[in-house]
């Protein structure tokens, strides 16, 4: 049986860099980047490599795969894990990088924030909506509203900052 | 690539390379090789711009056959935006070449 660890992602949306840095020192130490896991990673012990780790966000149709992977291995890039649409490569450092134009590096960060774009209005507005039931409401009905609006308030705020957080890195960051 | 009007040197590059059928690899391989290295594209990058070339219909997928190296070729309207495109280019560099040749002295 391998040995396996969890290793918590800070957050792709706010510090991308940071977790493919981490990953890279995790991995000269012998811990490698096995797949994804809530919120984090699952990392691999063995013998440790001096790699860099690199991500792409795209949704890939089944017949796009294929031509998809094989552009990154012919750059040198190996294909490391997936999920839903985020991709995750390693390659001996010094590799040229993935992303080689702005424009290009804009889009994927447009892509990343995709997703968020359509959940934030959906849970702010469910978090306002229980809001108002249990501001306006008494007994049993305000006491389990209360309780909704909290569960939603939990999912909106996180939310909120990652939408913001791929606002701040499209202007700022490039 | 919002307006066509001016296309950036990676999406020329690879327009450039794109006259006659290849597929991404080869686009890649012929870019560094003219370039003698000075101009590497990046795999998520070749990606991405051969997805919106397609999608302004200036390329075509000229043979699929092989799943991981699709083959594409400029279209007519890709010939004619890389032409227009040649002919800025040329204009930004007489003006460089030509103010290099005049002594202002």
């Amino acid at each position: 049986m391998a040995q396996t660890k969890y290793l918590m992602s800070n957050g792709l949306a706010f510090s991308e860099q940071r977790d493919m840095e981490t990953l890279r020192k995790k991995a000269l130490k012998g811990w490698h980047l096995k797949g994804f896991r809530f919120m984090g990673y699952e990392l691999e012990y063995g013998e440790p490599e001096d790699v860099i780790y690199s991500i792409d966000y795209r949704v890939l149709a089944p017949d796009e795969e294929a031509e998809y992977f094989d552009m990154f291995s012919s750059a040198g890039w190996t294909h490391v894990c997936s999920e839903y649409n985020t991709h995750i490569f390693k390659a001996t450092p010094g590799t040229a990088p993935i992303y080689s134009d702005i424009e290009s590096k804009k889009e994927k960060i447009e892509r990343l924030a995709e997703p968020v774009k359509w959940i934030v209005p959906f849970l702010v507005g469910m978090t306002f909506v229980f809001w108002l039931l249990f501001t306006f409401s008494s007994g049993v009905v305000e006491s389990i509203s209360r309780w909704i609006f909290f569960f939603f308030l939990v999912l909106t705020i996180p939310a909120l900052m990652t939408l913001f957080a791929t606002y701040y890195h499209r202007w700022k960051k490039l | 690539m919002k307006s066509l009007e001016q296309l950036t040197d990676s999406v020329f590059y690879i327009m450039a390379a794109l006259t006659e059928p290849r597929h991404g690899y080869a686009v890649m391989n012929l870019v560094e090789e003219t370039t003698n290295g000075q101009v590497v594209i990046g795999p998520a990058s070749l990606y991405t711009i051969i997805k919106k070339l397609l999608n302004e219909q200036l390329i075509s997928l000229h043979d699929d056959t092989d799943s991981r190296r699709k083959v594409y070729v400029l279209t007519e309207k890709g010939r004619d935006i890389l032409r227009v495109d040649i002919k800025r280019r040329k204009i930004m560099v007489e003006l460089a070449e030509k103010g290099l040749e005049r002594r202002w002295e």
